[in-house]
């Protein structure tokens, strides 16, 4: 069988893939739907309120509403902007959140890619979601969108250090980039051997440092609405916008399930005993990710929001600084007797 | 057999073609995934466009300024110091660049490879550690 | 004949090239920019292609994601004077062409020196091949000296990037932390024993 055999064979796996893309796109554009109903639902128990209950039972069909409501509004295009980066901008923002979960395994091998290289694609193709940010601030023309653009950017591009240095601290211990093996690397016991207990520093880094990448509160002054009204999209509408909900909710989504894959064990049980080992290891994952989302929404619903200066403090003077000496630790530690520890 | 695996089927090539057949299995799904999320991205802004009304004003259409008429060009100059964070984020991406492979061949490079890494890491530290004195991760 | 490599190595380079060239010739900036981070794309595609699959991925990750990012903050933050800017094209277009025509002259030398049809084919790949760890293995065992080289580069260009850019604001008002934590309440707070007036 050369090159040639393998083009015969072409079109099958190329609706295989396609097949496999719907499966992971479709619960996902749903799981983001129903998580600005959790968000609400969540944020309003936390404040003694009940959130959205009219639609639909108990608000069930919020989301639902809210996405036929914002299909029927005006697309506003304002005359100083650039017309075709202005709507460009959305789709770039929106696409790297899609693509990402091309490397994400939902299970032993169950991914769109197997890819060698899953953690550097991850962070790669994670770290292009700037360019919708950039280009729909300066597309626009206007002062806060601008404003928050460059806000944004400065704030990703800071945070995206500390999680490119946190990932490597996982990466000493489990040899390898492909997702699948680091979730088998952490095999074994039950929780006290994922990750998270000796790269807990690293674990916090990464998940904190995802709450700022996704532009979440308290890290949320791009588009705080104090301050500069709506940051970076304050002159989209309608769909436009609703692609930036989107990105920005599946992109959430993604930092907490990469979080429950690289730290939490990914579908692991937490007791290898059999009540916990009789539900299926995918709904292990959900369940984590879950979790982490819910950590999102209780950290909104609890901090104030952070000042510009503090959020680069923050990511330049101690989130570098604790990573690289983490490193470093780990390093010893897996030159010294002490990687049993680790390994 | 499934699909993927009829593709990947790498015992029957050719050893030499196999890093390529690897690629195709690994990253044509992604390529295929790029051209859905460009439409799934897409047909929801014609969507919108074709089902919302499309009634412009001049007011509707200014930029957003509070209530105020825009003043002057929101395409300003910028203070200098983006430049300089987007800078040093280059350089430490380089730096993770670095790291990751050393990351993962950690245990068949050894001791040097480590001690290797440390000085690395050392020199890297002294420009941090001069970025910091002058004040250059200040956010006045 | 073709077959889906070729397929796909021709449609990226259709893109590399095309992208490439209207970096040159766009009238804006900002759209030059994003032609440029589309031409790198291709390139990325095309070393994935080739089985260089961190080479690739590297490329996305520090020229995409972030040479990329500094690029569009320039041009967006600069006023660039288009008319001025595109007022040279002619005188340097002759210098340009020169360049191209000799890269182009170098490339073809060494695709007509090298044997037609013989070239080596690459080296088979062994079942568990992981390109990324047999770059790290021969860059921390064989190239360690140019790999210690890279970090005295990397360090003048964070000492020369700060030396060039950071200009010291004078009159802001920003909050040291540091001097908040050391203060002690003795500092602050003078406490006086005042006898109470007893009427």
């Amino acid at each position: 069988m050369n090159i040639q055999t393998l083009q015969d064979h072409f079109w099958w796996p190329v609706l295989w893939s396609v097949l496999k893309i719907l499966v992971v796109v479709v619960p996902l554009l749903l799981a983001v739907a129903y998580l600005t109903l959790a968000e609400r639902k969540v944020i309003g128990y936390i404040q003694v309120r009940l959130g959205p209950n009219r639609v639909g039972i108990k608000g069930s069909l919020q989301p639902i509403a809210d996405a036929i409501k914002l299909l029927f509004k005006e697309i506003i295009i304002p005359s100083s902007a650039n017309r075709f980066l202005f709507l460009a901008a959305p789709v770039l923002a929106f696409v790297p959140a899609m693509l990402v979960w091309a490397a994400i395994p939902f299970g032993p091998g169950m991914a769109i890619s197997n890819m060698n290289a899953g953690l550097l694609y991850v962070l790669a193709i994670a770290g292009l979601g700037v360019y919708g940010i950039i280009v729909a601030g300066w597309a626009s023309n206007s002062k806060y969108a601008f404003l928050g653009a460059m806000r944004a950017a400065a704030q990703l591009v800071a945070y995206e250090i500390a999680m490119g240095f946190a990932l490597v601290g996982v990466l000493m211990v489990a040899q390898t980039l492909d997702l699948s093996k680091i979730v088998e690397a952490q095999a074994g016991g039950g929780f006290w051997s994922w990750y998270w207990l000796p790269l807990f520093p690293f674990f916090l880094i990464y998940f904190i440092s995802g709450v700022a990448e996704t532009n979440r509160a308290p890290f949320d002054v791009a588009e705080g609405e104090s301050e500069i009204v709506a940051g970076f999209h304050v002159e989209y509408s309608g769909m436009a916008f609703a692609l930036f909900f989107l990105a920005e909710y599946a992109n959430m989504i993604f930092v907490s399930i990469l979080t429950a894959i690289l730290f939490l064990g990914g579908w692991y049980p937490p007791i290898n005993l059999p009540p916990f080992t009789w539900v299926p290891g995918t709904a292990w994952l959900i369940a984590k990710t879950a979790f982490l989302l819910f950590v999102f929404l209780w950290i909104r619903a609890t901090f104030p929001r952070y000042r510009y200066d503090q959020i680069m403090r923050l990511g330049w003077k101690v989130f570098i600084p604790v990573t690289i000496a983490w490193i470093v630790v780990i390093g010893i530690a897996l030159e010294t007797p002490l990687r049993v520890l680790l390994r | 057999m499934t699909g993927a695996d009829r593709w990947s089927d790498e015992t029957l090539l050719q050893p030499a073609w196999r890093g390529v057949v690897r690629m195709l299995t690994h990253y044509l799904p992604v390529l295929i995934f790029l051209f859905i999320a460009l439409l799934v991205g897409v047909v929801p802004l014609l969507l919108g466009a074709a089902l919302g009304p499309s009634k412009p004003d001049s007011e509707k259409l200014s930029p957003y300024e509070c209530g105020f008429e825009a003043f002057e060009d929101a395409r300003m100059k910028f203070d200098v110091r983006y430049y300089l964070v987007a800078i040093l984020f280059i350089l430490f991406d380089l730096e993770i660049a670095f790291l990751f492979p050393w990351a993962v061949v950690f245990d068949q490079i050894g001791l040097v490879g480590f001690v290797a890494m440390l000085i690395f890491l050392g020199i890297l530290v002294i420009g941090f550690i001069y970025e910091w004195k002058k004040g250059a991760l200040e956010w006045e | 004949m073709l077959n889906i490599t070729s397929i796909l190595f021709y449609a990226f380079s259709i893109v590399l090239l095309g992208a490439a060239t209207m970096v040159v010739i766009a009238r804006n900036p900002v759209y030059a920019t994003l032609y440029l981070v589309l031409a790198f794309f291709s390139a990325a595609a095309i070393f994935l292609l080739l089985g260089a699959e961190f080479l690739g991925l590297i490329l996305i990750l520090v020229y995409v994601g972030a040479v990329m990012v500094l690029f569009l903050f320039v041009v967006m933050m600069l006023d660039i004077n288009l008319a001025r800017l595109k007022e040279g094209f002619l005188s340097y277009l002759p210098l340009g062409l020169a360049i191209a025509a000799l890269g182009v002259l170098e490339l073809a030398m060494v695709y007509w020196t090298a044997p037609m049809g013989h070239i080596p084919a690459p080296a088979p790949f062994p079942g568990n091949y992981d390109n990324t760890r047999a770059l790290g293995y021969v860059l921390y065992t064989q190239y360690l000296y140019p790999f210690e080289i890279a970090a005295a580069i990397l360090l003048v260009a964070i000492i020369a990037a700060i030396a060039l850019t950071l200009r010291r604001r004078s009159g802001t008002k920003s909050q040291r932390t540091e001097e908040q934590l050391r203060v002690q309440a003795k500092d602050r707070v003078h406490l006086v024993d005042l006898r109470a007036n007893k009427h």
